[in-house]
């Protein structure tokens, strides 16, 4: 064995404990990492045959050739086919079975009266097709839809909502149907398609309710004779289809509609969970480098003796290097290991909380094997590699030299290249965010200022102990001079160690100031646009729900108590070539409810060929009123508008306006996604509600609520996002405690025989446990200050560059309580962490301290 | 506090009774101290001497409240040592004794001033102003209160240390081969500090040594061997004690 190698073996035995920390370090970034990709893989995996299985029975799907994407949209809107169709594609030899697949949205109300999903999955209902090979749902239990209002739903659902068979109940379509339930069913071998709630009606309540008229279907389901393959029978089709039609093969629908939820939920999910395990392990990046720094240092002497006896500079550095290897290796596979018995344990409990995770073994791709393990090794030699140069370059003098106070860090190179390192990224900044707006310069500056804040660190951390532990002396007499002199006693390592809880830190502000920013936009959005006095909606997030019924806003209307009550409908065209939500409404209503800003033209004068655009679309295309632009629908009509008006204020609008006259011809399922209300003179805000909930109970019980609630509302969704945000970052805070703790335990043993002093001298336990943990809020109080004011920096950086990418103002806020919240627990954590250290300092033997070398 | 102070001013400052201490168990059972019994006068200046081994230094840290004995009985003043728990010695220690050891003596992030106030500020208390401006004096650091110790040579990181140790009025004083680490004419000005200080002052001072020349300064010498004790010299000078010390290594 070579000697580097022996070396570092016998010191990692020797020196198991110090090492606990950076194994654990790595362990949980690695297993956090391990565990999302692993996830993701099963996920993948399980979505992958549960389409498979579901509609193994379908051969070839004929459907509407094109799509409108909007943006923001990764499902674009399909034109619907003609239900007589069938019959022309029954003809077709090698054809054994066909039927029409009718989809929309229909929410069911729950037996406690509230509605059943929304929160993210689709709510669907469609047609029940009767032929069970082509329908991907299977009846589990009951029978399939006979009569008019009869329903499957999937089993999912029904537990979810507390309905069983028999059962009636409302669905939302988004006029309220009555509907009973006769039977339920699976799909794929689960309960359902992950959380998409399904409602099967007959076929021709699905015409009734989900399209605009009977006769249109969203696609049309083939299967093949025995021993026509998928491949020959779309080739046999196509040629009968009309133009603007499409068959494709079963297996191809089944991988889109994989990928589709692979783009749509796994990829965002996954990603999502990646980023926040990369900040884990940024941090853990912090805590390895400042581990090896002080054990190299503790180890000058014993290295020193290494280089006088004639080793190398080589054979030093590798002998650390090795060390760090060792530590790597066990960490990440150990990292690994956890990280699928995480997604395992993920799989035995997402089911338990109705979540159905596809069943089946866990599956593990190569790149999920080697990823973690690469990383987690890269990340721990790379933290290793600059103190394992410096152990190298020990002097052979050093073994004589006893290290006290070590102020090297705060060096004038260091402040010089930090201060200046600082200036340009809030330059950078600066520039991208208010003088040429650009997302790369502001997040270059953002990036810059984070090295900055790192780099400076040490320089900071001597005035920052000083001004935060200040109060100490007066509060804690002796104690807290000493913890605050020891936090002083070398910058450099303060600052590593605060630098890790500063990036936890920094990134909890950071969502926090976006979170309260875009809560801050959604309230000014509302109160600067929303003129009305209630605004009715289905709280929904994501593509659930299914919207109001467009007959609510006219029944509304009708009330004594109400002067306007104004839908706003959803429909999509390309708009000279490009995807294009539109609101559909009663425009010369719509100003009434909502502060449209300065109009030029006639909003009343759009009739069935004028359209009303925002200003800004009208700059950016140079379209004035009098101009022509053509729409193209989704049932492949074109057709030619003139801009009969053009509008200041585009928040709750939207960009382009057309009457619910010039929709009509072109609508699919429909729907209004909010009615506002204003009531009449001396109408009270109590009486105006209350007969504004009468009438909507009628309509599938949607939310009424005042301005206020429903800007809160609004925001809601940004609070779930926060509380998900803040439970991933709880793994980097721990990491970055333990690395404090690691920290302040490496030091304790370094200061072996100055606490026996003290304690000689007379310091009680109690007095020698509070100063080392007075030593660890000091460090971490320090850590959180950076972090908040790097986070708010952060923040405000992402709230103005979004403000510069979108069409509506961005606010920005500081939320006060919010961050003194995570001020406190910043500094809690500082506590928390300094308690073992301190226990362990406590119970050191006096006599044994004063002894030892 | 200070009544008890008064009365045991003219007595011993402590003392250990039939002080038996085991280090190990079994086998490897090592008696450190095999019964001894020694009185430390207040007002005096006291040399703990003997070879390598011969427990001089167990007796120092059983008397001192650092280290427990197996059986017989420790006192400082009339505080018997066996009766306090862990909190009250340390108390004890801070309030009623002082320490300067061998080496590493100062705290490295205090300044002169503060490691001197030390006891004090571990206690919470003002301590008297006119004492401890006094003890700079006599140990002669006024113009380097406001150093940090590495920036002092060793014999003046010493003179802190005696200082710091007397800064409280403890009964007694126990100073652990306290010129070990250093040149004679260093060691030489902290052994006349200490003979001085117990002079001029009626302070006790206990001393571990292993150097007659250190044991010279002290007004008593008691020798210690294999954990006994085996004599006792008045007005010591360098000579006889070495001479002492010679006559008990001859048969062991």
């Amino acid at each position: 064995m070579n000697a580097s190698l022996r070396l570092s073996l016998s010191s990692l035995r020797a020196h198991r404990r110090r090492f606990a920390g950076t194994f654990l370090a790595v362990f949980l970034g690695v297993a956090f990492l391990a565990g999302t990709l692993v996830m993701g893989d099963t996920l993948r995996a399980g979505f992958d045959s549960m389409f498979g299985n579901a509609t193994a029975g379908t051969d070839a799907v004929v459907r509407g050739a094109d799509t409108i994407t909007t943006p923001g949209e990764s499902q674009g809107v399909r034109q619907p086919v003609p239900t007589d169709l069938a019959g022309t594609v029954e003809a077709v030899p090698g054809v054994a079975a066909v039927a029409p697949d009718i989809q929309g949205a229909g929410q069911l109300v729950g037996g406690d009266g509230r509605p059943i999903g929304g929160q993210g999955p689709p709510t669907l209902a469609g047609n029940w097709i009767p032929d069970p090979k082509l329908n991907p749902y299977r009846l589990a239990e009951g029978r399939a839809p006979a009569r008019s209002g009869e329903v499957v739903v999937n089993r999912g659902t029904a537990d979810k909502g507390g309905l069983k068979i028999g059962d009636t109940t409302t669905l939302r379509t988004p006029d309220p149907v009555r509907v009973t339930i006769v039977g339920l069913a699976t799909f794929g071998g689960e309960d359902g398609m992950a959380q998409v709630t399904f409602t099967g009606m007959t076929r021709a309540d699905a015409e009734q309710y989900l399209t605009a008229g009977p006769g249109r279907a969203t696609s049309i389901v083939v299967r093949a004779d025995p021993g026509v393959s998928q491949a020959e029978l779309v080739d046999r089709l196509t040629p009968v289809l009309p133009e603007g039609v499409e068959a494709i093969t079963g297996q191809e629908s089944a991988q889109e509609n994989t990928d589709m939820i692979a783009s749509r939920f796994l990829t965002i999910f996954t990603t999502f969970l990646l980023v926040f395990s990369g900040v884990a392990l940024l941090v853990a990046t912090f805590s390895i480098h400042n581990t090896f720094a002080i054990v190299v240092a503790q180890r000058a002497r014993e290295n020193a003796l290494l280089r006088a006896l004639g080793a190398s500079r080589r054979q030093v550095t590798e002998a650390t290097l090795v060390e760090a290897a060792a530590v790597a290796v066990t960490a990440s596979a150990a990292g690994l290991a956890g990280g699928i018995g995480i997604a395992a344990g993920l799989q035995a409990l997402f089911p338990a909380i109705g979540f159905p995770f596809p069943e089946g073994d866990l599956v593990i791709g190569a790149l999920s094997l080697t990823v973690p393990l690469v990383v987690g090794v890269l990340v721990c030699l790379g933290s290793a590699l600059l103190p394992a140069v410096r152990a190298g370059r020990t002097a052979p003098l050093a073994a004589l030299r006893e290290t006290a106070v070590d102020s090297s860090g705060a060096s004038r190179p260091r402040a010089v290249t930090g201060a200046g390192l600082l200036a340009l990224a809030v330059a950078a900044t600066l520039t991208g965010v208010l003088v040429t707006p650009s997302v790369w310069l502001a997040g270059g500056g953002a990036v810059l200022a984070l090295i900055a804040f790192v780099v400076l660190g040490p320089v900071a951390a001597g005035t920052a102990v000083r001004v935060l532990g200040s109060p100490l002396d007066r509060l804690r007499g002796v104690t807290g001079g000493l913890a605050r002199r020891n936090a002083l006693r070398s910058p450099k390592r303060t600052a590593a160690t605060a630098g890790a809880l500063m990036i936890g830190v920094a990134v909890v502000s950071l969502f926090t100031v976006f979170g309260a920013s875009l809560k801050a936009t959604m309230d000014q959005t509302v109160s600067r646009s929303f003129a009305g006095d209630v605004a009715v909606s289905t709280p929904a997030f994501g593509a659930g729900g299914s919207g109001l019924s467009p007959r609510l806003a006219p029944a509304l209307g009708r009330l004594p108590e109400v002067d306007t009550a104004v839908g706003l409908g959803r429909g999509v065209a390309e708009v000279d070539g490009k995807g294009r939500a539109l609101t559909v409404t009663d425009p010369v209503a719509l100003r009434r409810t909502f502060d449209l800003g300065t109009v030029r033209g006639d909003l009343g004068a759009l009739g069935t060929d004028g359209i009303a655009i925002t200003r800004q679309e009208a700059d950016r295309r140079h379209l004035t009123t009098g101009d022509t632009t053509r729409l193209a629908f989704t049932d492949g009509d074109e057709k030619t508008f003139t801009v009969r008006a053009v509008y200041g204020r585009s928040e709750l609008a939207g960009d382009y306006v057309i009457t619910r006259a010039a929709w009509a011809p072109h609508r699919t399922q429909d729907a209004d996604t909010l009615v506002a209300v204003s009531f009449a003179d001396g109408v009270s805000a109590a009486e105006g509600k209350a007969a504004v909930e009468k009438v909507a109970a009628i309509y599938g019980n949607p939310e009424v609520q005042t301005r206020d609630e429903y800007a809160q509302s609004s925001a809601g969704g940004i609070d779930m996002m926060l509380t998900l945000v803040y439970a991933l970052l709880a793994l980097a805070v721990l990491i970055a405690l333990l690395g404090i703790a690691n920290t302040l335990t490496l030091a304790i043993h370094e200061r072996t025989r100055e606490l026996g002093l003290l304690r000689a001298v007379g310091q009680t336990r109690s007095q020698l446990r509070a100063m080392v943990r007075w030593e660890s809020v000091l460090v971490a109080a320090f850590g959180t200050v950076g972090g908040l004011a790097l986070g708010a920096f952060l923040g405000w950086v992402l709230v103005r560059a979004s403000d510069g990418s979108s069409d509506s103002a961005f606010a920005f806020a500081l939320p006060p309580a919010r961050l003194a919240v995570v001020a406190l627990v910043g500094i809690a954590a500082g506590v928390l962490a300094g308690l073992r250290p301190a226990r362990r300092a406590a119970h050191l033997d006096v006599l044994r301290a004063i002894a030892t070398q | 506090m200070s009544t008890a102070t008064a009365t045991t001013a003219t007595r011993n400052a402590a003392r250990v009774v039939d002080a038996v201490k085991v280090h190990g168990v079994g086998d490897t059972a090592v008696r450190a101290l095999d019964g001894v019994s020694v009185a430390f006068p207040a007002g005096r200046f006291t040399a703990i001497m003997g070879p390598s081994g011969s427990g001089k230094s167990t007796l120092m840290h059983c008397a001192a409240g650092l280290d427990t004995l197996t059986s017989g009985t420790a006192y400082i003043g009339d505080t018997e040592l066996r009766t306090l728990d862990e909190r009250r010695l340390t108390l004890l220690r801070r309030d009623r004794v002082g320490f300067v050891f061998q080496a590493y003596n100062l705290v490295p992030t205090l300044t002169v001033e503060e490691n001197i106030r030390l006891p004090l500020d571990l206690a919470g208390e003002r301590g008297e102003s006119e004492w401890i401006d006094a003890l700079v004096d006599v140990v002669g650091l006024r113009d380097r209160l406001h150093h940090r110790p590495s920036e002092l040579s060793g014999g003046q990181q010493q003179r802190v240390a005696v200082a710091r140790a007397f800064a409280g009025r403890p009964d007694v004083v126990f100073a652990d081969e306290p010129t070990g680490n250093l040149d004679s004419r260093a060691g030489g000005e902290v052994l006349g500090l200490l003979a001085r200080t117990v002079r001029r002052t009626g302070r006790t001072v206990v001393m571990v040594t292993h150097d007659p020349v250190a044991a010279a300064h002290a007004d008593e010498v008691v020798f210690l061997a294999d954990g006994r004790l085996v004599d006792r010299m008045e007005s010591p000078t360098a000579d006889r004690v070495l001479d002492r010390m010679k006559a008990f290594e001859v048969p062991s």
